[in-house]
């Protein structure tokens, strides 16, 4: 009798990472389902600040594709250091925006080995679509992405494993490679196609739009941030809490070497008030208005224009005269500034 | 969501997640679960909406009872008991 195997799936709880795991499941293999926590997740960030503009809080679709399917799932937080190292020095560079997904595939798949092993299972797989995505998804990227996370020949990829070498899994016969798919490309309608007959009737739009790192504003204000941090004599260097505040707030470089966050809602200033440690922490002090933090070190001048922008994000933003107060530390200081008028000016900044 | 049970067993273990955001709350329940005896009643208490969509479909991937997760103030409260490895297969 030949062996049951036991495979690690990488799901993102998509339609293709879906698909992949209902298609291995329905050979009788045993799954156990990893998701990476990233930090850079839209979803996440979304949830974190209460959930959507209309009020319904976005599900976790990797869970939710677990239980639909009762396959056991890990989460794996690889938010920490050595995945911003990677994001700050990617070796195979980045694409459109801050996304260094080649890269990234290989740090994730690295894990996906580590627990590979860790389980005793003989192999991992994802929803991977040959030629789906322009770059990381070419069949070379595919193969290099192998290569390089240690995991030769135990790397499936179900919804185009016909059109890729068999993998060892195939070979020993735990998989059998004839009711894997040869799907290839951009196009959908296979998959849904195939999720229809499999009786799947619940998944997300298909993704893209999912990791910020892809998102071209995003991107911008992450390597605004690197080159500051250079600017100021600094390594260029992220750590967690960056990834937190690159998500949060209005943005504006006021110079080379100082940034202003204004938050932009309710949740954002209780966010923002959370890291005033090691940055000062503005606010109107006479009338409602946004919080914001300045990093860097501003001068005179700086310390006017950032209170200005201050004051015409708040309730004072048609009066003559905004005090707003700085902090940092125990140290408090005050501005009576006019609201900055100059919208070219505040766009030009913006970052 | 489903009806809350008129009466909630006593948990053998308490596991404060407040204050932390999601995933977090489900990665320490996960880790607490496993901590737990079979059979035994956990009681996650978070802050984190997320947890209330979160738990029962974690619960259902795997395969522990998912008791209840309702909200009490400002704290989520959610109650498990986990099963055995294979239960229910």
């Amino acid at each position: 009798m030949i062996r049951k195997g036991k495979a690690i799936a990488m799901i993102s709880g998509g339609l293709d990472s879906t698909l992949a795991l209902a298609l291995v499941l329905r050979q009788g293999i045993e799954v156990k389902a990893i998701n990476f926590y990233t930090g850079f997740c839209i979803t996440e960030t979304q949830r974190r600040k209460g959930g959507r503009a209309d009020g319904t809080v976005p599900q976790n679709e990797a869970l939710r594709a677990a239980a639909d399917l009762e396959v056991e799932i890990e989460y794996v937080d690889i938010s920490g250091g050595p995945y911003l190292d990677m994001l700050v020095n990617p070796r195979y560079g980045y694409g459109q925006n801050a996304n260094p997904c080649v890269d990234c595939r290989i740090f994730m798949m690295q894990k996906a080995r580590e627990i590979m092993e860790r389980e005793g299972a003989d192999f991992v797989f994802t929803g991977e679509v040959l030629g789906q995505r322009p770059k990381s998804q070419r069949r070379d990227t595919l193969w290099l992405i192998e290569k390089r996370s240690g995991l030769e020949g135990r790397l499936l990829r179900p919804l185009s494993a016909r059109l890729l070498p068999p993998t060892v899994p195939e070979q020993e016969g735990l998989v059998d490679r004839e009711r894997l798919l040869d799907i290839s490309g951009r196009s959908r309608l296979r998959q849904m196609a195939l999720a229809r007959e499999l009786g799947l009737t619940d998944w997300p739009q298909p993704a893209g739009g999912c990791c910020f790192l892809t998102d071209e504003a995003f991107g911008r204000k992450f390597f605004d941030l690197l080159d500051g941090r250079q600017a100021a004599g600094e390594p260029r260097r992220l750590v967690p809490e960056d990834v937190v505040l690159l998500s949060t707030g209005r943005h504006f470089r006021i110079s080379p070497k100082v940034k202003l966050i204004v938050g932009r809602t309710e949740v954002e200033n209780v966010l923002l008030e959370k890291y005033a440690d090691g940055r000062a922490r503005l606010a109107a002090r006479d009338v409602n208005g946004p919080v914001a933090l300045v990093e860097g070190t501003p001068t005179w001048e700086e310390r006017l224009l950032a209170s200005r922008v201050v004051a015409r994000y708040g309730k004072g933003r048609s009066d003559a005269e905004v005090v707003v107060e700085w902090r940092e530390g125990d140290e408090v200081e005050a501005y009576a500034v006019p609201p900055e008028a100059d919208e070219a000016r505040i766009e030009a900044m913006r970052v | 969501m489903q009806p809350l049970p008129a009466t909630l067993p006593a948990p053998d273990r308490t596991l404060d997640a407040t204050g932390t955001l999601c995933p977090v709350p489900i990665v320490e329940t996960a880790k607490a679960v496993k901590a737990l005896a079979e059979g035994a009643v956990l009681l996650v208490l978070a802050t984190d909406p997320g947890v209330a969509t979160d738990m029962p479909m974690w619960c259902k991937a795997m395969r522990h009872e998912h008791l209840a997760t309702f909200r009490d103030g400002a704290t989520w409260k959610s109650y498990l008991r986990k099963r055995g490895r294979g239960a229910g297969r």
